[in-house]
């Protein structure tokens, strides 16, 4: 089931402009959400877009806490992803973070503010340049993205900015191990009345090995991820890793920086969410 | 088609700003900062210039054409933290970045007022300001802008977009550290002082490499303090206990919290310091080298190469950060190499700025009761030692030591606001204050994170009509050539120009102009708020251009006693006004 369809933007336009015009039009939004054309010319970028169910987004059908409402987005189904993005359309910043998996697989969960009941997407963008996306309805009562955060009524809440909590599991037959990581942070989105924005802004994840640190994945991650941001990804750890280091900065500058060890001998695999026997290739 | 017309004109505006946009993009280098005293297209430098003369060689504005200068337009900070606005505009490409109470930073377009960014610094809740919640400006070099915050942190923005490049811990202010003043940049090398006098700091110049943000070396400014060079300890300040008690050297103050000056002739940075910690002087008998100094220093090492002390084993909080700045002096047919200095203490110093060695110095106030004069051959003060507040072990009653009516008041007789020099009338314009103090000595221990002062005081003005005046100071006399008397207390910069003019604000609001040679008040403009930050002046699209910011908060409303009743009725703001000289 996918509707496929091709976007003209500017890049397309000016690389075409002797060539034979515009294609078919879009296809209708499945979730009917009024601002997915704006959010499809913002974040797309004439990239053609297809709605596509291989994409899996999870979310409660309605928040519980606007301010940390749970989202996953499971594109393994896709095979190969280059990188991968998760919208909330009615918020005020509606994207809410890139991931770009490198060799890790198509997967990530976070938690994230929701200013009202909108239209929850996850996007994958396969090798070929092709947007693969999908989405869900979550109901809201408002204000998760303009409410101070929790941690403020504590005074010394500027002490623990940037900690880090990590939890590695081992690496399941297929290769690949969940990372689970939680960053103290106040992830303002400069919405509340006399406080900033400052929110983390990029993490990365290396692996420590004898023969250097390769890059596993990168997060660029905005103001819509909670307070506190936690992040669970399916990382594929060299054989020899050491341990994974984990590198970030927020949007003022400050530096995250942690080192997580590998998982003890004996050590189970997290619970995977993906079906069995399928297949993975390493990205790009 | 409509799509495709609009990627074209957008393709096509591109391709238009990046042709602009290289020469901008390499930003200021070394060189343009050091030569930026005579740039009169930008003002690249706090204190419009490296030696922080404040004197632009512009002309257009005059005392005859100043009444023709008119408000082009006026931008708000914004928000509700409307505080003290101290800042000095830097100027350069067509954009001012300036900066805000509670360590805010904007990049606004100079023709049209039009905000560019906005950097919001996210402070903790427990910063320690003493005195309010002021920033005196940013430094740009290359494709950044620098500029330091209440958390005791320096941030280095790219100036183009905002984005934060890095940002490094200065001093830890949970112990009292903060930072208000410009950073200063010299051969790469960012350098910044620190503030906390108040809380028993050690005072601290640095550099660090501007790319990167990497400590290059340190200079404590109290005796006994090890300093670094390249990661590695480098010397210790002075010699260890020689003019310190104990280990009363540790918590010893002497804070450089209003940055310093650089001079490229000589290759030599200045940097005033604080008074020393805590107040109560009889705690801490010597001279308590070096607070209350100006240190010379090479800005390769960090290397002190002389100090002058204003004054030795301060007990009235006079201290002495205030700006160091090189000047020509024509004298006796010489010309000297020569530094002037108002200091808070009230007298005016011109120092050999070779060697330290005094010159001349002179009272720039009215009143001063704790000394007689400064002997010139020596360089010391002569005290008058009935004026030194008593200690309270000798009683004055509940454990207080005598009190004494001692002028100037700790807030100065000159305070942060910096003065200027033009060379061509050859007179220093200094914004001074009419103020004394009841002032008493408590029993006192140092305890880390809280106020260090051992002591108690009252500020109150001298005279019924007015407490600021900006008084023309002439250099090889000492003499005060002409004063303009302000009701309130004068707590603006000063700027000065060719066209044989003079600008301040005051906290009734106005930016004012005054012929240079005469003194006569030839121009003024209410800007709604207090003005306490600097003027600047530069020529755009063939037209001269003056910019101030206005905001009434800083130390007076929060120290100024008795004073403080007098200016509680000034409304607060943050905003930056433009004004310009049209073309016929």
């Amino acid at each position: 089931m996918r509707y496929a369809w091709r976007q003209m933007g500017l890049t397309g336009a000016m690389l075409v402009i002797a060539g034979p015009g515009f294609a078919a039009s879009s296809p209708s939004d499945p979730l009917n959400s009024v601002m997915w054309e704006v959010l499809r010319d913002q974040y797309f970028a004439g990239a053609p877009v297809v709605f596509d169910d291989a994409v899996k987004v999870t979310a409660p059908a309605a928040a519980e806490d606007t301010r940390a409402v749970p989202l996953s987005v499971d594109a393994t189904a896709l095979g190969r992803v280059v990188e991968m993005v998760a919208i909330a359309d009615l918020n005020p910043f509606p994207l809410v973070l890139r991931y770009h998996p490198g060799t890790a697989a198509p997967y990530i969960a976070t938690r994230i503010k929701i200013q009202q009941a909108t239209a929850v997407r996850g996007a994958a963008r396969t090798a070929d340049g092709v947007w693969h996306v999908s989405g869900v309805m979550v109901d809201a009562a408002g204000g998760g993205c303009s409410a101070p955060p929790a941690s403020y009524a504590q005074k010394d809440w500027a002490d623990h900015v940037g900690e880090v909590q990590a939890r590695l599991w081992p690496a399941a037959e297929d290769g690949v191990a969940r990372l689970r990581l939680r960053i103290r942070h106040p992830n303002d989105t400069g919405l509340v009345d006399g406080i900033p924005a400052y929110f983390v802004e990029t993490l990365q994840v290396d692996a420590q090995t004898p023969g250097g640190s390769p890059t596993l994945a990168r997060i660029d991650s905005l103001e819509p991820v909670s307070e506190n941001p936690v992040y669970s990804l399916d990382l594929r750890p060299p054989p020899d890793a050491t341990a994974l280091i984990l590198r970030g900065r927020d949007n003022q500058g400050g530096e995250i920086r942690a080192t997580i060890p590998m998982p003890p001998p004996g050590a189970k695999p997290a619970m995977s969410l993906k079906p069995a026997g399928q297949s993975w290739s390493v990205g790009q | 088609m409509k799509r495709l017309v609009t990627s074209l004109a957008l393709a096509a505006s591109l391709t238009a700003f990046s042709a602009t946009g290289v020469l901008a993009a390499d930003g200021p280098s070394s060189d343009d900062l050091l030569k930026s005293a005579t740039n009169t297209e930008a003002v690249l430098t706090y204190g419009m210039g490296p030696q922080a003369q404040r004197f632009s060689p512009l002309t257009d504005l005059n005392a005859d054409t100043v009444k023709k200068l008119v408000p082009v337009w006026s931008f708000s900070f914004g928000g509700e933290k409307q505080r003290g606005q101290e800042a000095q505009p830097i100027i350069y490409d067509g954009t001012i970045y300036v900066t805000g109470s509670y360590s805010r930073l904007y990049a606004v377009d100079a023709r049209t007022g039009h905000k560019k960014w906005e950097y919001n610094h996210r402070l903790p809740d427990g910063i320690m300001p003493c005195c309010d919640v002021v920033n005196r400006g940013a430094a740009i070099y290359k494709d950044k802008i620098y500029f330091a915050t209440l958390d005791a942190r320096l941030v280095a923005l790219n100036r183009e977009t905002g984005k934060v490049v890095w940002n490094k811990k200065l001093q830890e202010y949970k112990e009292g550290y903060s930072n208000t003043a410009a950073p200063l940049i010299i051969d790469g090398k960012i350098i910044t002082g620190n503030s906390g006098g108040e809380f028993g700091v050690i005072g601290m110049v640095e550099a660090r490499d501007a790319e990167t943000g990497e400590l290059v070396w340190q200079r404590p400014t109290i005796e006994g303090n090890m300093g670094t060079l390249n990661g590695k300890d480098s010397t210790v300040t002075g010699k260890t206990n020689a003019s310190w008690p104990g280990d009363m050297y540790k918590t010893g103050g002497g804070a450089t919290w209003l940055g310093g000056t650089y001079d490229p002739e000589t290759k030599t940075l200045f940097f005033g310091t604080g008074n020393p910690a805590p107040w109560n002087s009889h705690l801490r008998p010597g001279d308590n080298l070096y607070t209350s100094s100006t240190l010379a220093i090479n800005p390769d090492n960090g290397e002190i190469k002389w100090h002058y002390q204003t004054t030795p084993h301060d007990g009235w909080d006079f201290d002495g950060v205030n700006e160091f700045v090189s000047f020509d002096l024509k004298k006796d047919g010489k010309v000297v190499k020569a530094g002037g200095k108002a200091d808070r203490n009230g007298f005016f110093y011109v120092i050999d700025r070779t060697n330290g060695k005094l010159i001349n110095a002179s009272p720039f106030v009215t009143k001063i009761t704790w000394a007689k004069g400064i002997d010139i051959e020596t360089g010391r003060p002569i005290y008058i030692d009935d004026n030194r507040p008593g200690a309270p072990t000798e009683g004055g009653g509940e454990g207080k030591g005598k009190s004494v009516f001692a002028a100037p008041a700790f807030l100065g007789a000159k305070n942060w606001m910096p003065m200027a020099y033009n060379p061509q009338t050859e007179l220093f314009y200094v914004p001074a204050n009419e103020w004394g103090m009841d002032i008493w000595n408590e029993p006192i221990t140092y305890k880390k994170g809280a106020a260090y002062l051992g002591a108690g005081f009252t500020i109150k003005p001298l005279y019924d009509d007015y407490i600021g005046a900006l008084r023309a100071v002439d250099p090889k006399t000492g003499k005060i050539v002409w004063e303009y008397k302000n009701p309130a207390p004068l707590w603006g910069g000063v700027l000065t120009t060719a066209g044989n003019l003079v600008f301040t604000g005051t906290p009734e609001g106005y930016l004012k102009a005054f012929d240079a040679k005469s003194g006569q008040e030839v121009w003024k403009f209410q800007t709604g708020s207090g003005v306490v930050g600097s003027p600047v002046t530069w020529k755009m699209d063939g037209e001269q251009y003056v910019a101030v910011v206005s905001g009434w908060g800083g130390a007076v409303p929060l120290w100024g006693g008795d004073v403080a009743k007098l200016v509680k009725d000034i409304n607060q703001g943050g905003s930056l006004w433009v004004f310009k000289l049209p073309k016929a």
